[in-house]
């Protein structure tokens, strides 16, 4: 890639960077709303522009190391505000939904299979953190036990989900996540509505909700839960890039572009099914429990139908399938009803409302997924 | 010779219709058979039911003396049968390389520990089936394997129709079934895509071809045997020339008696 | 005994609005093969529209019995009518090309949108709103058992809605137009019907039956709120598929199916009945997966 192109990537990625901090740090409403309308400007140079055309081909189409570009923003932000409580929050939290729309990526944008139960799974991920929080086992393996039993409840709805064409699929994940909440709602053991205290999380023996002190430097514990979203979500976002340029990523395109065509190709359709729902639960219960040991306590209301639609509101509005886009979308749709007070109140509204106006004009996304291609690969 | 395919008293209903009527069929190896009857005579349906997509009521159907009959699609494509569709069944918003290289299912790793972190063995396998990909496709057409990486809803509708030969082509099948390739052609293009199946036939002699089609000189042009139905029934069968002899056949089709 | 029957009659006032709401469900994917999922805010609209009727009423000292429930459901009826025709002209008819899973999740982000519009812009709208009795509730005795009249008078009121409904869709030019539109859509235009325009009479049609609907479920429960439609839009649904998307008929059992299943559950298990909704949605999964196109099999041709 020339120099000058170079250059002009690296300077739309610093910008969008220096947009993300300003949402997520900033309190004042004008330099909110200031930087979302520079958002908006950006996104659309990149869409419009060629050196918008030419950063997002890098985005797509370099090695693995570009994936280093998450963490360096983020330990930019996250360094820089290292004192602030409700920022280091915000971000984490953007890290974790991000994460949790990666595995709604890898079902919806990738297999075609929907799932209106994100909230669900990633409920399940919580629920499993608090339960074995006082167990005493290591935090990190009950993250992935967040995952695998999330993965496991879906695997109850695999059967139906596989056995129904389209529109009912969509239904059962539906009924799934309603029926979730009504259970957590009347059932004690999980602590009823009022909900389950979770044990945080402790790694190589610090304690998360110490916050880092080297020197003079004294960090918000919220730090320590931004580095281990950072970690988490940096893993599986190169996991899923490799997914996506893969053999099973062709044939998860193949089966949901069209089914029938690739069974007759001898795509073995349901399996991929069955193994893109599988991995995207593991990744939103693990998502999940790393929010609910983060929050320290998670009561059914936080995992709501209308929460899966949020989730989902983030992958479309992003772009279907785009996995860096989920980042930008995970930030408007958490950060920045929690900043803006004028939209806080009707934050779900607004994004209802936004989903339509984008499947209706533009239903690629903010951020169309690119094609993919293997050039570099064979040295074109 | 020897027999490749046969479908033996093969019916299908749809509700109250009999799309197959005990329809019986034998394809012996290398040969071309031509496929013709009005619309809804059951052509599509015969297709639909060699390759697992249709149920059959009654009758079976055998490739190389192994009954496939109601195996799911999948497999019947790992006993060495494809096609092409009629209307075109590939995938838009992928790249012409994705569109062929998934007719590879059974050479292909599809491991998850192969596919996310063995990425060294991925990209070697990606170049071996890049040179695969393209060969065949410059043997349609040096341009089009120009394309390779092009997203399929660029090219124009006789590369889509050659991608679909393509695709169903890479894993080397030995029957083959072409449902109306020259759909939705100009007369230039349906005389250069035949100019592509014969060199379909001449690279690969002992495949054998079952080709559904409308226009007569297609027919006369490729095939070796003409197999004509009706209402899901074989009305009439036979070299090129004999077929057209027929009097039902000059009748339905050639509008004189 | 009495007691039976007391169950089995409010089983089949619940049954009634069921299937009103999966008869909608029918018509939509009948005509355009999409399944409107606003459908059941649509339903809480018509809802809310026939409580601002009646307060209107009040103000003006016109809630007369009979009198004041015709205007209170002629009221929902427009509005849902209305929205029907928007969201059919607007959202749903330009997006026929689309996947099937952009028009239904663009409908859910419509629902979500009526429902939070009526959460936040009407008066304390997030907490339960009483609905009038719009009929006298007198008890009637019936062989021991008490029956609530205006109970009865909405069945009854739901049964006539039903038949009438099926009346237009088989004996009506418009539902002529209706079925063909539904049997094939492009032979119909060519046939000369006004394809566009027999989409939205019957997404009218079918958002009018969910605005009776929603009355109806006022009037029992006596009380609504913001989000009634969500539950009804998802039991709705499930009963058109359970008795076999496109089949109207199949719709109404589906509906009485389900408010059997419901009340059975009460009848049984009193103690659990805390888990009444965890049990329909745990139906309906189960359901889905033995008939995965319904009991009554659905039409279903793959087009290859």
């Amino acid at each position: 890639m020339p120099a000058r192109k170079l250059i002009a990537s690296s300077a739309i990625a610093l910008v969008s960077i220096v947009l993300a901090a300003i949402i997520v740090v900033s309190e004042e409403q004008w330099v909110i709303a200031a930087a979302l309308v520079g958002a908006l400007a950006l996104s659309f140079g990149i869409a419009k522009t060629s050196a918008g055309q030419d950063f997002a081909a890098l985005l797509q189409n370099s090695g693995p190391w570009i994936a280093l570009l998450i963490p360096a923003g983020t330990l930019a932000i996250g360094l820089a505000f290292h004192e602030e409580h409700f920022a280091l929050m915000m971000l984490a939290t953007v890290l974790i939904y991000s994460l949790a729309c990666i595995g709604l990526n890898i079902q919806f944008g990738y297999a075609g299979v929907i799932n209106f139960a994100g909230a669900a799974f990633f409920g399940v991920g919580g629920y499993t953190a608090a339960v074995l929080g006082n167990t005493g086992l290591p935090s990190l393996l009950i993250l992935l036990a967040g995952g695998l039993v999330a993965a496991a409840i879906g695997c109850i709805l695999i059967l139906p989900v596989l056995r129904t064409k389209g529109h009912y699929a969509a239904l059962i994940t539906i009924a799934f996540v309603l029926l979730f909440r009504s259970f957590l709602e009347v059932n004690h053991t999980l602590g009823g509505p009022q909900g389950l205290r979770v044990e945080g999380a402790t790694i190589a023996g610090q304690e998360l909700f110490m916050g880092i002190e080297i020197g003079s430097f004294e960090a918000s514990f919220y730090l320590n839960y931004v580095l281990l979203a950072l970690v988490l979500l940096t893993i599986f976002f190169l996991l899923a890039r490799f997914l996506e340029k893969s053999w099973i990523g062709i044939n998860l395109d193949s089966v949901r572009e069209d089914p029938i065509g690739a069974a007759v190709f001898g795509v073995n359709v349901a399996y991929w099914r069955i193994v893109s729902f599988v991995l995207g639960n593991v990744l939103i219960g693990i998502a999940g429990a790393t929010f609910a040991m983060m929050q320290n306590f998670i009561a059914p209301s936080n995992f709501t139908f209308q929460q899966s639609l949020l989730m989902l509101a983030i992958i479309v509005l992003g772009g279907i399938g785009n996995l860096w886009a989920v980042i930008p979308a995970a930030i408007l749709v958490v950060v920045v009803p929690e900043k803006l007070q004028a939209i806080s109140e009707y934050r779900i509204l607004v994004f209802a409302i936004l989903v339509v106006l984008v499947l209706r004009f533009r239903p690629n996304g903010l951020f169309p997924r690119p094609m993919r291609h293997f050039r570099r690969e064979v040295g074109q | 010779m020897t027999k490749l395919f046969e479908a033996e008293n093969v019916s299908v209903r749809f509700g109250g219709l009999q799309a197959l009527d005990g329809l019986s069929l034998e394809v012996e190896e290398g040969t071309i058979i031509g496929l013709i009857g009005p619309n809804g005579s059951g052509k599509t349906t015969f297709f639909n039911t060699v390759t697992g997509l249709c149920r059959t009521v009654g009758g079976r159907v055998l490739i190389d003396g192994e009954n496939i009959t109601g195996l799911q699609p999948r497999h019947i494509y790992q006993r060495g049968v494809s096609r092409t569709f009629q209307r075109s069944r590939l995938c838009l918003s992928l790249s012409v390389f994705d569109n062929v290289v998934i007719g590879r299912q059974n050479s292909l790793d599809l491991t998850l520990f192969g596919n996310l972190f063995r990425r060294r063995r991925f990209v070697e396998s990606v170049r071996e089936n890049h040179e695969q990909v393209h060969a065949l496709l410059s043997t349609f057409s040096e341009p089009l394997a120009a394309r390779i990486f092009d997203p399929l809803h660029r090219l124009n509708m006789i590369d889509r129709r050659r991608i679909e030969v393509c695709r169903a082509l890479i894993a080397n099948p030995r029957l083959l079934l072409l449902d109306e390739p020259s759909a939705g052609m100009t007369p230039d293009e349906t005389h250069e895509f035949m100019g592509d199946i014969l060199k379909v036939r001449s690279d690969h002699p002992r495949m054998s071809i079952i080709i559904i089609e409308h226009e007569m000189d297609v027919i006369q042009r490729v095939a070796d045997h003409v197999v004509v139905l009706n209402f899901g029934k074989k009305v009439a069968e036979g070299t090129f020339d004999a077929v057209v002899a027929n009097p039902w056949v000059q009748e339905a089709y050639l509008g004189t008696s | 005994m009495a007691i039976l029957l007391e169950y089995l009659f409010n089983g089949a006032l619940l049954g009634v609005i069921y299937a009103l709401v999966a008869v909608g469900f029918t018509l939509f994917f009948g005509v355009l093969d999409v399944i409107k999922f606003s459908h059941g805010d649509v339903l809480t609209l018509g809802a809310y529209s026939g409580l601002g009727a009646f307060i209107i009423l009040q103000f003006l000292g016109l809630d007369i019995p009979f009198v004041g429930l015709v205007i209170v459901l002629a009221a929902a009826i427009l509005v849902t009518g209305l929205a029907g025709i928007v969201i059919g002209q607007f959202f749903v008819v330009p997006m026929r090309g689309s996947p099937a899973f952009n028009i239904l999740l663009m409908t859910l982000m419509i629902g979500t949108a009526i429902h939070e519009s009526i959460r936040l812009f009407v008066p304390n709208g997030a907490n339960p709103k009483a609905f009038p009795a719009l009929l006298p509730r007198t008890p009637i005795d019936v062989g021991g058992a008490y029956l609530r009249l205006d109970s009865l008078l909405l069945l009854v009121l739901g049964i006539v809605v039903i038949v009438v409904t099926n009346w237009i869709v088989r004996h009506t030019k418009l539902g002529l137009a209706i079925r063909a539109v539904a049997q094939d859509g492009d032979t119909a235009q060519i046939m000369g019907i006004p394809f566009r325009r027999i989409v939205l009479a019957t997404f009218a049609l079918g958002s009018m039956l969910a605005g009776i609907a929603g009355v109806m479920n006022g009037i029992y429960y006596s009380e609504i709120n913001f989000n009634v439609g969500v539950l009804l839009g998802v039991i709705g649904f499930s009963a058109a598929v359970v008795g076999g998307l496109g089949s109207i008929w199949g719709a109404i059992i589906g509906g009485f199916s389900f408010a059997a299943l419901q009340t059975v559950w009460v009848l049984f298990f009193p103690e659990l009945s805390g888990y009444r909704d965890v049990f329909a949605f745990a139906t309906i999964i189960v359901l889905m997966t033995i008939w995965p196109t319904g009991i009554i099999a659905e039409r279903y041709s793959e087009r290859v």
